[in-house]
C-alpha cells in the first residue's frame, strides 16, 4: 500500500508567484486570485497600465488578421475586451468563443458583452487551456491575453491550442515579458513590487493578489524562452513583438 | 505603439462624430467585414480602415488581404479627407485604386453625406430649450458671417479688378488669352509657310 502523504510529497511542484506549490494546487490558488479581483479587474487594468493595455490588445487584433466568417477562440478572455472587437470583425457568419477557467471572470465578461449588445456570434465556455473542449482543426485564430502565465502546464496548453487551430491558423500570445533595457527593468521592478500591491490594497482591498501578479510576471518565461516553447509545441514561423520596451510581448505562431 | 495610440484617439473621435449622423452607422454596417488599405506614397505610410456597424476601425497594420487598396500622395489623401467632392478626388490621375473600388466609393459616399446632428449632442448637456435658443442664435450668426464673407469677397474682387485696376478681371484675362492663342496659331501658320517657301527655294536652286 502506498502512503498518501508520501504520494503528496512526491507530487511535482510548480511556481505560484515566488512560492513553490504542488501542481494540483496552482489552478485553485490562481482561481482564488481572480475571484478576488474579478469585480474591479478592468478598473485595475486601466490604473496599473495607465490605459496601455488597450493599446497592447489593439495591436494583438491588428496582428491577428481576423476576417469575416472566421472562428476565433479567446482563451482567458476575462472581461471580453478582445472578444468584443473580434465579434464585430467576424460578423454574423463568424464565431467567437470566450473561454476562461474562472467562472467569476466569465460571468463578468458575459454580462458586460450582453450589456453592450454583443450577442449572436459569441459563445461563453468555461474551459481549461490545457484541455480545450473543442474539435481538432476548428479555429482560424486562437488568442490568449495575459493568461498563459497562470497556466500550470504551459507546454500542454500550447499543444492543446495547436490541436484546435486549423492548419494555417494563428496563435497569438499576449503576455508580460522581460524589459530589454536594464534601467527600465529596475524602474519596472520598483513599480511592480511597490505600487502594484499598494494600488491593489487601495482599490480592491487585496494587496496579495497584486503581489502574486507581480511575482507571476517575473516567473513567466522571457521572450526567447516562450518562442522556443511555441516552436517545441509545433508552431511554425514563430515571431514576437516587444511592446513598451519589452514589458509586454506579443508572440505569434502559425499551425503548419 | 505611438501610431497605434494615435490611431486609437482618431478612431474614438471619428466614431463619436459618426454617431451624430443617424444614417451613417447603418450604412457602414453594409460594409462590415471589408478591409480598405490606404497607402500614402510620400511620406510612406499605410493605414487600414475596417467599417462596421459600430463605426470605423483604424489599424496601422492588418495581416489579411485588403478588399480595396487606395494609393495616393499625401496631398491627394488630405484633399480626399477634407473635400466635399470626394469622388472627384478619387478620379484624379495620381490616385490609383486596386481591388473592389465600390467599397471605397461607398465609404467615401457615406463620409460625404455626413450631416452631424450637433444639436442633439448639445441637448444632452444643456436640455432642449437652451439648445434651441443657442442653435437659433448660432445659426443666425453663421448665416451673417457667411453672407458677410461672400459679400466681402465680391467687393474686394470688384475693387481690385475694376476700380484700382491692380488686377486683371477674369473676363478681360480670358479675352487676352484668346487673342494670345489666335496670335500663336497665326505665328505657327506663318512659320510653316516660311518653312515651305524655304524648301521650295532650295529645290529650285
Amino acid at each position: 500500500m502506498s502512503d498518501p502523504r508520501k504520494a503528496h510529497e512526491q507530487e511535482p511542484t510548480t511556481h505560484f508567484g515566488f512560492q513553490d506549490v504542488p501542481e494540483s494546487q496552482k489552478a485553485e490558488k490562481v482561481a482564488e486570485v481572480f475571484h478576488s479581483v474579478a469585480a474591479k479587474y478592468d478598473l485595475m487594468n486601466d490604473v496599473l497600465s495607465g490605459g496601455l493595455h488597450r493599446l497592447w490588445k489593439r495591436f494583438t487584433i491588428e496582428l491577428s488578421g481576423v476576417r469575416t466568417g472566421n472562428r476565433v477562440l479567446d482563451i482567458a478572455g476575462g472581461t471580453g475586451d478582445l472578444t468584443r472587437k473580434f465579434a464585430s470583425i467576424v460578423g454574423p457568419t463568424g464565431q467567437v468563443v470566450l473561454a476562461d477557467i474562472n467562472d467569476s471572470m466569465l460571468k463578468i465578461g458575459r454580462d458586460r458583452l450582453l450589456d453592450k449588445g454583443v450577442a449572436g456570434n459569441v459563445q461563453f465556455v468555461q474551459a481549461d487551456a490545457e484541455k480545450l473542449p473543442f474539435p481538432d482543426n476548428h479555429f482560424d485564430v486562437v488568442t490568449i491575453a495575459f493568461g498563459l502565465r497562470n497556466v500550470t502546464h504551459k507546454e500542454d496548453a500550447l499543444r492543446s491550442m495547436l490541436r484546435v487551430l486549423k492548419p494555417g491558423g494563428r496563435l497569438l500570445v499576449l503576455e508580460f515579458s522581460k524589459p530589454g533595457n536594464p534601467l527600465l527593468a529596475k524602474v519596472y521592478d520598483t513599480y511592480s513590487f511597490s505600487f502594484m500591491p499598494l494600488a491593489g490594497k487601495l482599490i480592491t482591498n487585496d494587496s496579495e493578489s497584486y503581489r502574486y501578479l507581480a511575482e507571476s510576471i517575473r516567473m513567466h518565461p522571457d521572450q526567447e524562452t516562450l518562442k522556443a516553447m511555441m516552436v517545441d509545441a509545433g508552431f511554425e514561423r514563430v515571431t514576437y513583438h516587444n511592446m513598451t520596451g519589452g514589458i509586454v510581448a506579443l508572440h505569434r505562431g502559425i499551425k503548419p | 505603439m505611438l501610431i497605434t495610440g494615435l490611431l486609437a484617439g482618431v478612431e474614438a473621435g471619428l466614431n463619436r462624430a459618426l454617431r451624430l449622423d443617424g444614417t451613417a452607422l447603418p450604412r457602414l454596417q453594409a460594409l462590415a467585414g471589408k478591409v480598405i488599405a490606404v497607402q500614402c506614397q510620400s511620406p510612406a505610410l499605410e493605414l487600414f480602415i475596417l467599417p462596421s456597424g459600430d463605426g470605423l476601425q483604424l489599424a496601422s497594420q492588418w495581416h489579411a488581404q485588403a478588399d480595396c487598396t487606395l494609393t495616393a500622395p499625401a496631398a491627394s489623401l488630405a484633399r480626399l479627407a477634407l473635400s466635399r467632392e470626394k469622388t472627384a478626388v478619387l478620379h484624379r490621375p495620381e490616385v490609383s485604386l486596386d481591388g473592389d473600388s465600390a467599397v471605397l466609393l461607398q465609404l467615401a459616399g457615406i463620409l460625404q453625406d455626413l450631416e452631424l446632428d450637433w444639436e442633439y449632442e448639445i441637448s444632452r448637456w444643456l436640455g432642449p430649450v437652451a439648445t434651441t435658443l443657442l442653435a437659433g442664435h448660432l445659426r443666425s450668426r453663421v448665416n451673417l458671417a457667411s453672407h458677410g464673407a461672400a459679400s466681402l469677397k465680391q467687393n474686394l474682387a470688384d475693387y481690385l479688378a475694376e476700380e484700382s485696376r491692380a488686377l486683371v478681371g477674369q473676363r478681360e484675362a480670358d479675352a487676352r488669352f484668346a487673342e494670345l492663342d489666335q496670335l500663336k496659331l497665326a505665328l505657327d501658320r506663318l512659320e510653316a509657310r516660311i518653312e515651305r517657301l524655304t524648301s521650295a527655294n532650295k529645290s529650285d536652286a
